[in-house]
Protein backbone atom coordinates (compact mmCIF):
# COMPACT_ATOMS: atom_id res chain seq x y z
CA UNK A 1 0.00 0.00 0.00
CA UNK A 2 1.52 3.47 -1.25
CA UNK A 3 0.99 6.35 1.04
CA UNK A 4 0.89 9.69 -0.06
CA UNK A 5 2.01 12.98 1.32
CA UNK A 6 0.40 15.86 0.81
CA UNK A 7 2.71 19.21 1.17
CA UNK A 8 -0.19 20.79 2.77
CA UNK A 9 -1.29 18.43 5.20
CA UNK A 10 2.16 17.73 6.33
CA UNK A 11 2.74 21.92 7.06
CA UNK A 12 -0.13 21.65 9.23
CA UNK A 13 1.11 18.91 11.17
CA UNK A 14 4.33 20.69 11.52
CA UNK A 15 2.05 23.48 12.82
CA UNK A 16 0.41 21.39 15.33
CA UNK A 17 3.37 19.98 16.30
CA UNK A 18 5.25 23.40 16.83
CA UNK A 19 1.53 24.38 18.68
CA UNK A 20 2.29 21.67 21.05
CA UNK A 21 6.12 22.93 22.07
CA UNK A 22 4.89 26.01 22.71
CA UNK A 23 1.92 25.26 25.02
CA UNK A 24 4.30 22.70 26.84
CA UNK A 25 6.98 25.25 27.29
CA UNK A 26 4.74 28.12 28.20
CA UNK A 27 2.88 25.16 31.10
CA UNK A 28 6.28 24.64 31.93
CA UNK A 29 7.34 28.49 32.67
CA UNK A 30 4.17 29.29 34.19
CA UNK A 31 3.66 26.37 36.35
CA UNK A 32 2.36 27.03 39.54
CA UNK A 33 4.19 26.18 42.78
CA UNK A 34 2.34 23.82 45.41
CA UNK A 35 3.73 22.43 48.43
CA UNK A 36 2.86 18.29 48.73
CA UNK A 37 -0.03 17.50 50.74
CA UNK A 38 1.98 16.29 53.62
CA UNK A 39 4.00 19.55 53.96
CA UNK A 40 1.18 22.01 53.69
CA UNK A 41 -0.26 20.90 56.70
CA UNK A 42 2.56 22.02 58.91
CA UNK A 43 3.38 25.34 60.27
CA UNK A 44 6.97 24.50 61.38
CA UNK A 45 9.04 21.94 60.03
CA UNK A 46 12.78 21.82 60.76
CA UNK A 47 15.72 19.78 59.93
CA UNK A 48 17.84 19.38 63.27
CA UNK A 49 15.85 21.21 65.89
CA UNK A 50 12.67 23.47 67.00
CA UNK A 51 13.03 25.37 69.75
CA UNK A 52 10.63 28.11 71.21
CA UNK A 53 10.60 30.77 73.92
CA UNK A 54 7.48 32.14 75.81
CA UNK A 55 3.57 31.68 74.44
CA UNK A 56 4.32 31.00 70.83
CA UNK A 57 1.07 29.67 68.73
CA UNK A 58 1.52 27.49 65.99
CA UNK A 59 -1.65 27.03 64.11
CA UNK A 60 -0.84 24.20 62.02
CA UNK A 61 1.31 21.23 62.43
CA UNK A 62 4.81 21.36 63.71
CA UNK A 63 7.66 18.66 63.20
CA UNK A 64 11.12 17.70 62.70
CA UNK A 65 13.52 15.41 60.89
CA UNK A 66 15.73 14.01 60.58
CA UNK A 67 16.56 15.54 64.29
CA UNK A 68 14.43 14.75 66.91
CA UNK A 69 14.64 17.91 69.55
CA UNK A 70 11.36 19.95 70.06
CA UNK A 71 11.80 22.58 72.73
CA UNK A 72 8.81 24.87 74.62
CA UNK A 73 5.68 23.33 73.59
CA UNK A 74 2.88 21.92 75.52
CA UNK A 75 2.34 18.15 75.04
CA UNK A 76 5.88 17.24 74.27
CA UNK A 77 8.36 16.61 77.18
CA UNK A 78 10.03 18.86 78.53
CA UNK A 79 6.48 20.87 78.02
CA UNK A 80 6.68 24.96 77.79
CA UNK A 81 4.06 27.43 76.67
CA UNK A 82 4.13 27.26 73.06
CA UNK A 83 0.68 25.54 71.44
CA UNK A 84 0.32 24.05 68.82
CA UNK A 85 -3.02 23.50 67.35
CA UNK A 86 -1.93 20.48 65.04
CA UNK A 87 0.32 17.81 65.46
CA UNK A 88 3.75 17.64 66.78
CA UNK A 89 5.63 15.55 64.99
CA UNK A 90 9.33 14.27 65.73
CA UNK A 91 11.55 12.51 63.59
CA UNK A 92 8.61 10.34 62.26
CA UNK A 93 7.32 8.96 59.38
CA UNK A 94 4.70 11.91 59.01
CA UNK A 95 7.63 14.39 59.50
CA UNK A 96 10.16 12.73 56.94
CA UNK A 97 7.92 13.01 54.27
CA UNK A 98 6.85 15.88 54.95
CA UNK A 99 10.81 17.10 54.71
CA UNK A 100 11.01 14.94 51.36
CA UNK A 101 7.95 17.14 49.91
CA UNK A 102 10.06 20.48 51.21
CA UNK A 103 13.20 19.72 49.56
CA UNK A 104 10.82 19.10 45.80
CA UNK A 105 8.63 22.45 46.62
CA UNK A 106 12.53 23.74 47.49
CA UNK A 107 13.99 22.58 43.91
CA UNK A 108 11.19 23.49 42.14
CA UNK A 109 10.85 27.38 43.64
CA UNK A 110 14.86 27.48 42.97
CA UNK A 111 14.16 26.58 39.58
CA UNK A 112 11.68 28.64 38.28
CA UNK A 113 12.50 30.79 35.30
CA UNK A 114 13.41 34.66 36.71
CA UNK A 115 11.11 37.28 35.64
CA UNK A 116 12.78 39.72 37.50
CA UNK A 117 15.85 40.95 39.82
CA UNK A 118 16.02 42.39 42.95
CA UNK A 119 18.55 43.73 45.49
CA UNK A 120 19.40 44.92 48.70
CA UNK A 121 16.74 46.09 50.64
CA UNK A 122 13.14 45.79 49.00
CA UNK A 123 11.08 47.03 51.65
CA UNK A 124 8.47 49.54 50.43
CA UNK A 125 8.35 48.82 47.28
CA UNK A 126 4.97 47.00 45.76
CA UNK A 127 5.28 43.99 43.41
CA UNK A 128 3.42 42.33 40.97
CA UNK A 129 3.15 38.35 40.90
CA UNK A 130 6.53 36.99 39.57
CA UNK A 131 9.92 35.06 40.06
CA UNK A 132 12.55 37.35 41.50
CA UNK A 133 15.73 36.72 42.28
CA UNK A 134 18.46 38.50 44.33
CA UNK A 135 21.99 37.13 44.15
CA UNK A 136 22.82 37.72 47.69
CA UNK A 137 21.10 38.52 50.90
CA UNK A 138 17.86 40.38 50.81
CA UNK A 139 16.61 42.67 53.46
CA UNK A 140 12.84 44.06 54.24
CA UNK A 141 12.74 47.16 56.32
CA UNK A 142 9.38 49.04 56.29
CA UNK A 143 6.76 47.39 54.57
CA UNK A 144 6.79 45.50 51.17
CA UNK A 145 3.52 44.88 49.40
CA UNK A 146 2.41 42.18 47.13
CA UNK A 147 -0.16 43.21 44.81
CA UNK A 148 -2.09 40.10 43.33
CA UNK A 149 -4.03 42.37 40.71
CA UNK A 150 -7.30 40.46 41.41
CA UNK A 151 -6.05 37.05 40.28
CA UNK A 152 -6.32 34.60 43.12
CA UNK A 153 -3.59 32.37 41.56
CA UNK A 154 -0.74 35.02 41.65
CA UNK A 155 2.85 33.85 42.85
CA UNK A 156 5.09 35.23 44.10
CA UNK A 157 8.54 33.79 43.97
CA UNK A 158 11.69 35.23 45.96
CA UNK A 159 14.61 33.58 44.63
CA UNK A 160 17.55 34.38 47.41
CA UNK A 161 20.87 33.79 47.28
CA UNK A 162 21.73 33.61 50.70
CA UNK A 163 20.02 34.92 53.73
CA UNK A 164 16.91 37.09 54.10
CA UNK A 165 17.16 39.15 57.15
CA UNK A 166 13.43 41.61 57.80
CA UNK A 167 14.09 44.40 59.94
CA UNK A 168 12.07 45.25 63.37
CA UNK A 169 8.47 46.49 63.07
CA UNK A 170 8.47 45.85 59.08
CA UNK A 171 5.63 44.01 56.98
CA UNK A 172 4.77 42.06 54.46
CA UNK A 173 1.33 42.79 52.92
CA UNK A 174 -0.66 41.18 50.42
CA UNK A 175 -3.12 43.14 48.70
CA UNK A 176 -5.67 42.47 46.13
CA UNK A 177 -6.47 39.15 46.51
CA UNK A 178 -2.81 37.92 47.17
CA UNK A 179 -2.78 34.81 49.23
CA UNK A 180 0.02 34.00 51.64
CA UNK A 181 -0.30 30.28 50.67
CA UNK A 182 1.28 31.49 47.26
CA UNK A 183 4.12 33.76 48.40
CA UNK A 184 7.42 31.34 48.31
CA UNK A 185 10.84 32.41 50.03
CA UNK A 186 13.35 30.26 48.65
CA UNK A 187 16.47 31.15 50.39
CA UNK A 188 20.14 29.55 49.81
CA UNK A 189 20.77 29.95 53.96
CA UNK A 190 18.72 31.42 56.26
CA UNK A 191 15.91 33.54 57.20
CA UNK A 192 15.50 36.09 59.97
CA UNK A 193 12.74 37.79 61.15
CA UNK A 194 12.79 41.45 63.23
CA UNK A 195 11.42 41.63 66.44
CA UNK A 196 7.03 42.23 65.98
CA UNK A 197 7.73 42.03 62.05
CA UNK A 198 4.89 40.49 60.17
CA UNK A 199 5.38 38.27 57.26
CA UNK A 200 3.69 36.73 54.56
CA UNK A 201 4.07 33.92 52.72
CA UNK A 202 6.29 30.03 52.64
CA UNK A 203 9.55 30.11 54.21
CA UNK A 204 11.67 27.66 52.72
CA UNK A 205 15.45 27.64 53.93
CA UNK A 206 17.77 25.46 53.21
CA UNK A 207 19.26 25.78 57.03
CA UNK A 208 17.72 28.31 59.52
CA UNK A 209 15.14 29.94 60.23
CA UNK A 210 14.78 32.37 63.20
CA UNK A 211 11.63 34.01 64.29
CA UNK A 212 12.38 37.78 66.21
CA UNK A 213 10.39 38.24 69.83
CA UNK A 214 6.65 38.99 68.80
CA UNK A 215 7.27 38.52 64.93
CA UNK A 216 3.92 37.40 63.20
CA UNK A 217 4.17 35.02 60.38
CA UNK A 218 1.60 34.48 57.89
CA UNK A 219 2.03 31.12 56.51
CA UNK A 220 4.94 28.33 57.43
CA UNK A 221 8.47 28.30 58.81
CA UNK A 222 9.91 25.21 56.64
CA UNK A 223 14.16 24.50 57.30
CA UNK A 224 15.35 21.56 55.71
CA UNK A 225 18.92 21.14 57.39
CA UNK A 226 19.05 23.53 60.44
CA UNK A 227 16.88 24.43 63.77
CA UNK A 228 13.65 26.89 63.77
CA UNK A 229 13.91 29.13 66.60
CA UNK A 230 10.79 31.06 67.96
CA UNK A 231 10.26 33.58 70.39
CA UNK A 232 6.57 34.54 71.07
CA UNK A 233 5.17 34.36 67.94
CA UNK A 234 2.38 33.47 65.89
CA UNK A 235 2.39 31.16 62.59
CA UNK A 236 -0.39 30.53 60.82
CA UNK A 237 -0.14 28.36 58.38
CA UNK A 238 -2.27 29.42 55.41
CA UNK A 239 -5.00 26.98 53.98
CA UNK A 240 -3.63 24.66 51.07
CA UNK A 241 -4.10 21.76 49.40
CA UNK A 242 -4.92 20.20 53.26
CA UNK A 243 -4.12 22.65 54.88
CA UNK A 244 -6.26 24.01 57.88
CA UNK A 245 -9.41 25.10 56.57
CA UNK A 246 -10.45 28.71 55.84
CA UNK A 247 -12.34 29.97 58.92
CA UNK A 248 -15.98 30.56 58.61
CA UNK A 249 -17.47 33.99 58.47
CA UNK A 250 -20.64 34.77 61.12
CA UNK A 251 -22.57 37.65 60.14
CA UNK A 252 -25.42 37.80 62.05
CA UNK A 253 -29.05 38.10 60.55
CA UNK A 254 -29.80 41.53 58.87
CA UNK A 255 -31.22 43.63 61.14
CA UNK A 256 -34.54 43.97 59.06
CA UNK A 257 -35.45 40.93 61.13
CA UNK A 258 -34.01 41.31 64.12
CA UNK A 259 -36.09 44.67 64.09
CA UNK A 260 -39.23 43.14 62.55
CA UNK A 261 -38.67 40.48 64.75
CA UNK A 262 -38.72 42.91 68.02
CA UNK A 263 -41.41 45.02 67.06
CA UNK A 264 -43.73 41.57 66.68
CA UNK A 265 -42.71 40.93 70.26
CA UNK A 266 -43.31 44.39 71.75
CA UNK A 267 -46.82 44.39 70.12
CA UNK A 268 -47.70 41.05 71.63
CA UNK A 269 -46.03 42.57 75.01
CA UNK A 270 -47.82 45.39 74.83
CA UNK A 271 -50.96 43.48 73.98
CA UNK A 272 -50.37 40.97 76.53
CA UNK A 273 -53.09 41.25 79.20
CA UNK A 274 -55.85 41.41 76.44
CA UNK A 275 -54.70 38.47 74.84
CA UNK A 276 -54.44 36.26 78.37
CA UNK A 277 -58.29 37.60 78.57
CA UNK A 278 -59.60 36.19 74.78
CA UNK A 279 -57.59 32.80 75.75
CA UNK A 280 -59.25 32.60 79.33
CA UNK A 281 -62.79 33.72 77.91
CA UNK A 282 -62.52 30.81 75.33
CA UNK B 1 -31.04 55.94 52.18
CA UNK B 2 -33.18 53.75 50.73
CA UNK B 3 -30.36 52.70 48.56
CA UNK B 4 -28.45 51.86 51.15
CA UNK B 5 -31.23 50.09 53.68
CA UNK B 6 -31.27 47.90 50.12
CA UNK B 7 -27.86 47.16 50.05
CA UNK B 8 -26.73 47.09 53.66
CA UNK B 9 -27.71 44.35 56.17
CA UNK B 10 -26.42 46.63 59.16
CA UNK B 11 -29.13 49.16 58.36
CA UNK B 12 -31.79 47.24 56.41
CA UNK B 13 -34.25 48.15 59.89
CA UNK B 14 -34.23 51.51 57.66
CA UNK B 15 -37.40 50.34 56.09
CA UNK B 16 -38.92 50.01 59.52
CA UNK B 17 -37.99 52.88 60.95
CA UNK B 18 -40.54 55.17 58.68
CA UNK B 19 -43.33 53.15 59.82
CA UNK B 20 -42.48 53.10 63.20
CA UNK B 21 -42.40 57.00 63.13
CA UNK B 22 -45.34 57.45 61.00
CA UNK B 23 -47.44 55.19 63.71
CA UNK B 24 -45.47 57.07 66.97
CA UNK B 25 -47.33 60.43 65.64
CA UNK B 26 -50.56 58.60 65.03
CA UNK B 27 -50.95 57.40 68.68
CA UNK B 28 -49.51 60.63 69.59
CA UNK B 29 -52.50 62.50 67.34
CA UNK B 30 -54.64 63.59 70.26
CA UNK B 31 -51.39 65.50 72.06
CA UNK B 32 -50.43 67.28 69.02
CA UNK B 33 -53.12 68.49 67.49
CA UNK B 34 -54.66 70.20 71.26
CA UNK B 35 -51.16 72.76 70.61
CA UNK B 36 -52.09 75.65 68.91
CA UNK B 37 -50.22 76.30 65.78
CA UNK B 38 -47.35 79.42 66.63
CA UNK B 39 -45.85 79.30 63.28
CA UNK B 40 -41.71 80.35 64.24
CA UNK B 41 -39.45 82.03 61.94
CA UNK B 42 -36.70 79.87 62.93
CA UNK B 43 -38.17 77.20 60.90
CA UNK B 44 -37.04 78.86 58.09
CA UNK B 45 -33.54 79.28 59.30
CA UNK B 46 -33.86 75.35 59.95
CA UNK B 47 -34.31 74.98 56.37
CA UNK B 48 -31.77 77.00 55.06
CA UNK B 49 -29.01 75.43 57.13
CA UNK B 50 -30.36 71.65 55.70
CA UNK B 51 -30.20 73.15 52.23
CA UNK B 52 -26.72 74.20 52.98
CA UNK B 53 -26.39 70.84 54.06
CA UNK B 54 -27.99 68.79 51.01
CA UNK B 55 -25.24 71.37 48.89
CA UNK B 56 -22.70 70.39 50.83
CA UNK B 57 -23.47 66.33 50.95
CA UNK B 58 -24.39 66.21 46.92
CA UNK B 59 -21.14 68.36 45.91
CA UNK B 60 -19.10 65.30 48.00
CA UNK B 61 -19.20 65.55 51.79
CA UNK B 62 -21.25 62.21 51.88
CA UNK B 63 -24.62 60.24 52.05
CA UNK B 64 -24.18 60.88 56.23
CA UNK B 65 -24.59 65.13 55.75
CA UNK B 66 -27.43 65.00 52.83
CA UNK B 67 -29.50 61.99 55.23
CA UNK B 68 -29.13 65.00 58.18
CA UNK B 69 -29.58 67.56 56.06
CA UNK B 70 -33.07 66.04 55.26
CA UNK B 71 -33.97 65.41 59.17
CA UNK B 72 -32.61 69.06 59.80
CA UNK B 73 -35.25 69.89 57.05
CA UNK B 74 -37.99 68.71 58.11
CA UNK B 75 -37.99 69.94 61.47
CA UNK B 76 -37.72 73.20 59.76
CA UNK B 77 -40.76 72.45 57.99
CA UNK B 78 -42.38 71.59 61.53
CA UNK B 79 -41.45 74.99 63.59
CA UNK B 80 -42.66 77.14 60.28
CA UNK B 81 -45.98 75.16 60.44
CA UNK B 82 -46.36 74.78 63.98
CA UNK B 83 -43.73 76.21 66.04
CA UNK B 84 -41.62 75.34 69.14
CA UNK B 85 -44.35 73.61 71.01
CA UNK B 86 -45.03 71.03 67.79
CA UNK B 87 -41.31 70.14 67.62
CA UNK B 88 -41.21 69.28 71.09
CA UNK B 89 -44.48 66.89 70.60
CA UNK B 90 -42.70 65.48 68.36
CA UNK B 91 -39.02 65.27 69.43
CA UNK B 92 -39.28 61.28 70.35
CA UNK B 93 -40.17 60.82 66.60
CA UNK B 94 -37.12 62.81 65.64
CA UNK B 95 -35.03 60.65 68.08
CA UNK B 96 -36.16 57.56 66.36
CA UNK B 97 -35.66 58.99 62.57
CA UNK B 98 -31.70 59.14 64.02
CA UNK B 99 -31.86 55.24 63.82
CA UNK B 100 -32.68 55.24 59.85
CA UNK B 101 -29.68 57.93 59.57
CA UNK B 102 -26.63 55.67 57.25
CA UNK B 103 -23.88 54.63 59.32
CA UNK B 104 -21.19 57.71 59.80
CA UNK B 105 -18.22 56.42 57.82
CA UNK B 106 -15.28 57.63 59.88
CA UNK B 107 -16.84 56.61 63.02
CA UNK B 108 -17.84 53.21 61.96
CA UNK B 109 -14.42 52.51 60.74
CA UNK B 110 -12.81 53.43 63.42
CA UNK B 111 -14.86 51.30 65.56
CA UNK B 112 -15.61 48.10 63.45
CA UNK B 113 -12.03 46.31 64.03
CA UNK B 114 -12.02 47.09 67.82
CA UNK B 115 -15.81 45.78 67.81
CA UNK B 116 -14.43 42.47 65.92
CA UNK B 117 -11.99 42.03 68.25
CA UNK B 118 -13.75 42.93 71.45
CA UNK B 119 -16.19 40.68 69.74
CA UNK B 120 -13.68 37.59 69.48
CA UNK B 121 -12.08 38.30 72.85
CA UNK B 122 -15.56 37.91 74.46
CA UNK B 123 -16.50 34.27 72.29
CA UNK B 124 -12.70 33.29 73.48
CA UNK B 125 -13.67 34.26 77.08
CA UNK B 126 -16.63 32.55 76.91
CA UNK B 127 -15.80 29.70 75.63
CA UNK B 128 -12.77 29.28 77.82
CA UNK B 129 -14.73 29.78 80.98
CA UNK B 130 -17.05 26.93 79.49
CA UNK B 131 -13.86 24.28 79.56
CA UNK B 132 -13.68 24.63 75.39
CA UNK B 133 -10.05 25.19 74.56
CA UNK B 134 -9.54 27.63 72.09
CA UNK B 135 -6.86 29.44 70.38
CA UNK B 136 -7.82 33.22 69.38
CA UNK B 137 -5.88 34.80 66.34
CA UNK B 138 -6.69 38.43 66.00
CA UNK B 139 -9.91 37.84 65.27
CA UNK B 140 -10.04 33.81 64.26
CA UNK B 141 -11.18 31.60 66.76
CA UNK B 142 -9.53 28.13 66.74
CA UNK B 143 -11.80 25.63 68.32
CA UNK B 144 -9.94 21.96 68.35
CA UNK B 145 -9.15 22.86 64.58
CA UNK B 146 -12.31 24.31 63.48
CA UNK B 147 -12.34 27.83 62.30
CA UNK B 148 -14.36 30.94 62.95
CA UNK B 149 -13.29 34.14 61.32
CA UNK B 150 -15.15 37.23 63.20
CA UNK B 151 -15.31 39.61 59.98
CA UNK B 152 -16.11 42.94 59.33
CA UNK B 153 -20.23 41.68 59.32
CA UNK B 154 -20.08 40.18 62.34
CA UNK B 155 -18.87 43.39 64.66
CA UNK B 156 -22.14 43.54 66.34
CA UNK B 157 -22.88 46.74 64.94
CA UNK B 158 -26.37 44.99 63.86
CA UNK B 159 -27.03 44.26 66.96
CA UNK B 160 -26.11 47.12 68.51
CA UNK B 161 -28.25 49.28 66.44
CA UNK B 162 -31.14 47.19 66.38
CA UNK B 163 -31.52 46.70 70.36
CA UNK B 164 -30.69 50.22 70.42
CA UNK B 165 -33.68 51.08 68.63
CA UNK B 166 -36.24 48.75 70.06
CA UNK B 167 -34.80 49.82 73.73
CA UNK B 168 -36.16 53.41 72.45
CA UNK B 169 -39.32 51.74 71.15
CA UNK B 170 -39.46 49.91 74.39
CA UNK B 171 -39.48 52.65 76.59
CA UNK B 172 -41.71 54.77 74.57
CA UNK B 173 -44.56 51.75 74.66
CA UNK B 174 -44.06 50.77 78.20
CA UNK B 175 -44.40 54.76 79.05
CA UNK B 176 -42.14 54.55 80.87
CA UNK B 177 -39.79 58.07 82.31
CA UNK B 178 -37.16 59.54 80.32
CA UNK B 179 -34.49 58.52 82.19
CA UNK B 180 -35.66 54.47 81.93
CA UNK B 181 -35.71 55.09 78.89
CA UNK B 182 -32.15 56.50 78.63
CA UNK B 183 -31.05 53.98 80.82
CA UNK B 184 -32.32 51.18 78.46
CA UNK B 185 -30.61 52.63 75.70
CA UNK B 186 -27.30 52.52 77.89
CA UNK B 187 -28.33 49.38 78.85
CA UNK B 188 -28.66 47.90 75.41
CA UNK B 189 -25.00 48.76 74.15
CA UNK B 190 -23.74 46.39 76.95
CA UNK B 191 -26.08 43.60 76.11
CA UNK B 192 -25.63 43.51 72.48
CA UNK B 193 -22.03 43.12 72.47
CA UNK B 194 -22.09 40.71 74.89
CA UNK B 195 -24.81 38.83 73.18
CA UNK B 196 -22.56 38.96 69.76
CA UNK B 197 -19.78 37.44 71.52
CA UNK B 198 -22.28 35.09 72.66
CA UNK B 199 -22.97 34.53 68.85
CA UNK B 200 -20.07 33.45 67.84
CA UNK B 201 -19.03 31.37 71.01
CA UNK B 202 -22.00 29.38 69.49
CA UNK B 203 -20.76 29.26 65.67
CA UNK B 204 -17.25 28.39 67.34
CA UNK B 205 -18.34 25.72 69.65
CA UNK B 206 -21.11 23.95 67.19
CA UNK B 207 -19.56 23.49 64.13
CA UNK B 208 -23.24 22.55 63.17
CA UNK B 209 -25.08 26.02 63.71
CA UNK B 210 -21.83 27.71 61.92
CA UNK B 211 -23.57 28.72 58.75
CA UNK B 212 -26.63 28.80 56.63
CA UNK B 213 -30.11 28.52 57.96
CA UNK B 214 -29.07 26.95 61.93
CA UNK B 215 -26.58 30.12 61.91
CA UNK B 216 -29.14 32.66 61.63
CA UNK B 217 -31.94 30.96 63.77
CA UNK B 218 -28.93 30.74 66.36
CA UNK B 219 -28.47 34.62 66.14
CA UNK B 220 -31.99 34.90 65.83
CA UNK B 221 -32.65 33.62 69.04
CA UNK B 222 -29.78 35.01 70.72
CA UNK B 223 -31.23 38.51 69.50
CA UNK B 224 -34.59 37.15 71.16
CA UNK B 225 -32.83 36.49 74.49
CA UNK B 226 -31.11 40.33 74.22
CA UNK B 227 -35.19 41.45 74.06
CA UNK B 228 -36.23 39.47 77.00
CA UNK B 229 -32.95 40.91 78.97
CA UNK B 230 -34.67 44.15 77.93
CA UNK B 231 -38.08 43.30 79.50
CA UNK B 232 -36.42 42.60 82.46
CA UNK B 233 -34.30 45.19 82.83
CA UNK B 234 -37.24 47.12 82.78
CA UNK B 235 -39.32 46.30 85.05
CA UNK B 236 -35.46 46.37 87.37
CA UNK B 237 -35.64 50.04 86.70
CA UNK B 238 -39.13 50.48 87.05
CA UNK B 239 -38.83 49.02 90.97
CA UNK B 240 -35.92 50.56 91.26
CA UNK B 241 -38.03 54.01 90.40
CA UNK B 242 -40.58 53.01 93.16
CA UNK B 243 -38.64 52.32 95.79
CA UNK B 244 -36.44 55.55 95.62
CA UNK B 245 -40.34 57.45 95.03
CA UNK B 246 -41.46 55.70 98.46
Amino acid sequence: MEVYYIPERRSRVKRFAALLVWSALSVGLNAQIALGPTVDTFGVLAGSTVTNSGPTVVLGNLGVSPGTAITGFTGIAPGGPGQVSGTINSANAFALQAQTELTAAYNAAAGAASTATVAGDIGGQTLLAGVYTSTSTLGITGTLTLNAQGNPNAQFIFQIGSALTTATGSAVLLINGAKASNVFWQMGSSATLGTTSTFAGNLLALSSISLGTGAVLQGRALARTGAVTLLSNTITAPAGLSGPPPPLVTPAPSSLILVFTALAGAGVYRSRKRLAKSFKFR
Amino acid sequence: MVEQWSTDEDMSHGFLVPIVILWVVWKDRERWRQLEPQPSWWGFALLAIGACMQFAAALGVGLFAGAVAFLVSIAGAVLCLGGFGWLRALAFPFVLGLFMLPKLAIVYNQATLPLQLLASRIAAGILTSAGIGVIREGNILDVGGHRVLVAEACNGIRYLLSLGFMAVVFGYLCDSKPWVRLAMLAAAVPVAIVANGARVAAAGWLPSIDAGVPHAVAGWLIFVACLAILVVLRHLFDKVYAHYQT
